[in-house]
């Protein structure tokens, strides 16, 4: 049974303290249930066509992030500079978030036209738009920063606008994709670490389902790393936060989760791929 | 309603009216937000019963008796206006508010409908929509010249307050909010621009946004204020108590109405 904490309207304070709060024992991620997983999650990902990607998203809402093809605007690009911005204004490298997204869209675009951003790139989509297209970029990523920073403060032990977690399921054309806005410092390669993702709008039904995946996609994100002492989920929209303590049942729970998504995912391609036939 | 004219002081009266002396500003009472919710939760209780997940929603629309939207065109303008918004918080120079305006919503990554209605629009309908946009923002120009960043100002926040376990949901969505919560003052200030005439209405919608928002941060707002891009009327309120409790009377007269359908 996955232990859960309901937060409403926590400090900044708070929330940090919970994320840097010690874990209740060392919980390494089982070796069998990673090969395990990766066996059946590999099995699964072979009836579906083409590539996939399975995060917390596809996990709650029973479908991917995404059902057209992905192109960058505003909305897109607001947590990718607003998590870098939150970290240059976390290190007082920028006076207020406006100004620190405003210098990391300069940022990107200058990178992309010293010709150092790939194609596709953030960088190279803000680089071709008009001025008035950056500045409401850096109005979104300001806004969505603000949800961020008013959930957790950047104070000693928490790390900001920290890179997502990525595992790409062996022999599987499936890659696994976890988020985190915030987390813990790292005392050590196997220190166990307290997670935050922000989210927009409500915690659905399924909520603990998806933030129980990003910690188990955190743990799986790197060979020896251990499965993380806490995730919480914030929704700034709400002014809620959920803790979900992580332990051994939460990751069979998450691994539990991750393999219905990709049965999921691929009966629906058979299907789709059926009607195809049938036309 | 006290609705002021624009007048010659107008650009710096919205603001200066919104944000008030820093030192004359009262302090959080993190109290309210309970009390509040304990209120809203009661009167669910008694109209409702207990409700299943997410078995009412309310919008600002529904709570405060707002009119359906007439029609595609005044939504396209309000998005548009709205876009505006963003790029004068932005502190963005517009040299041509609807061509600046249309750019900012095509990349937006929201309201695709809308931005198709836009490309799909003929010559002449085209010309009439430029020219209110650029009377709209004519009155934006004067009355949001210069939002300094240190405000923190932010665009388009939305609000979703779950009550009684989540069977009912209050969502708003204000258009900037200036001021950062969680110091021993308050400080938060919440615009709405509207470009419709200011109406008894709004001063409906700005107390149930300032209850979502007390909701929301756990702390009652500084002040809330709505600006018609209209005619340049604009209204600010405190974010008092009794604003507050005629905010809950509202949301529970539409839960009334609603369980009466």
């Amino acid at each position: 049974m996955t232990s859960t904490v309901h937060l409403r309207n926590p400090t900044p304070r708070e929330v940090a303290h919970v994320l840097c709060a010690p874990a209740r024992a060392a919980e390494p991620l089982s070796g069998r249930l990673r090969l395990l997983l990766g066996e059946r999650l590999a099995s699964a990902a072979g009836r579906v066509e083409g590539r996939a990607r399975i995060d917390a998203y596809a996990v709650e809402r029973d479908r991917p992030g995404f059902s057209t093809p992905f192109s960058w605007n505003a909305r897109a690009a607001r947590r990718v500079v607003g998590t870098a911005a939150a970290r240059a204004l976390a290190t007082r490298t920028s006076p207020d978030a406006l100004s620190a997204a405003a210098s990391e869209i300069e940022r990107l675009c200058d990178r992309a036209e010293r010709g150092l951003a790939r194609p596709g790139s953030l960088g190279t989509w803000l680089a071709g738009e008009p001025e008035h297209v950056r500045a409401l970029c850096a109005v979104e990523a300001a806004t969505w920063m603000a949800g961020l920073l008013h959930l957790v403060a950047p104070i000693g032990g928490v790390a900001i606008g920290v890179a997502d977690a990525w595992h790409q399921v062996p022999g599987a054309q499936l890659t696994l994709h976890g988020r985190r806005d915030a987390a813990a410092r790292s005392a050590g390669s196997t220190a166990r670490l307290g997670l935050l993702r922000v989210r927009d709008g409500l915690p659905g039904p399924c909520a603990v389902d998806g933030l129980l995946v990003d910690g188990l996609i955190d743990a799986l994100s790197g060979p020896e790393r251990p499965l993380p002492s806490r995730v919480v989920g914030g929704w700034p929209d709400a002014g809620i936060c959920l803790v979900v303590e992580f332990d051994e049942d939460a990751a069979r729970q998450a691994a539990r989760a991750l393999l219905e998504c990709a049965e999921r995912m691929g009966e629906t391609s058979e299907v789709a791929r059926t009607l195809v036939g049938v036309a | 309603m006290p609705a002021t004219a624009p007048s010659p002081l107008a650009r710096a009266d919205l603001l200066a009216a919104l944000r008030g002396t820093p030192a004359l500003r009262p302090a959080v009472d993190r109290n309210v937000a309970g009390g509040l919710r304990a209120w809203l939760e009661d009167g669910i209780f008694e109209q409702l019963g207990v409700p299943g997940r997410g078995a009412v929603r309310l919008s600002t629309r529904s709570v405060t008796g707002s009119p359906p939207v007439a029609s595609m065109t005044s939504l396209l303008r309000g998005a548009l206006v709205a876009q505006l918004v963003r790029l004068q918080v932005a502190g963005q120079r517009i040299d041509d508010p609807f061509d600046d305006a249309s750019c900012a919503l095509a990349a937006s990554g929201r309201n695709n409908d809308l931005v198709t209605m836009l490309v799909d629009l003929d010559t002449e309908d085209h010309a009439r929509l430029a020219a209110e946009v650029k009377a709209h923002y004519a009155v934006l120009d004067v009355h949001l010249a210069s939002i300094p960043s240190r405000w923190s100002p932010r665009c388009g926040v939305r609000q979703a307050i779950p009550l009684a376990g989540g069977g009912v949901e209050l969502r708003g969505h204000v258009d900037v909010a200036l001021g950062e919560p969680g110091s021993s003052r308050a400080c938060v200030c919440l615009l709405q621009v509207t470009t419709s005439v200011l109406e008894a209405r709004h001063e409906a919608v700005l107390s149930y946004l300032a209850l979502l928002e007390t909701l929301r941060a756990g702390e009652p707002p500084l002040r809330v204020a709505a600006l018609s891009t209209s005619d340049g009327a604009f209204v600010v309120r405190d974010a008092t108590p009794e604003l507050l409790a005629g905010a809950v009377a509202g949301v529970l007269s539409a839960l009334g109405a609603f369980s009466a359908r």
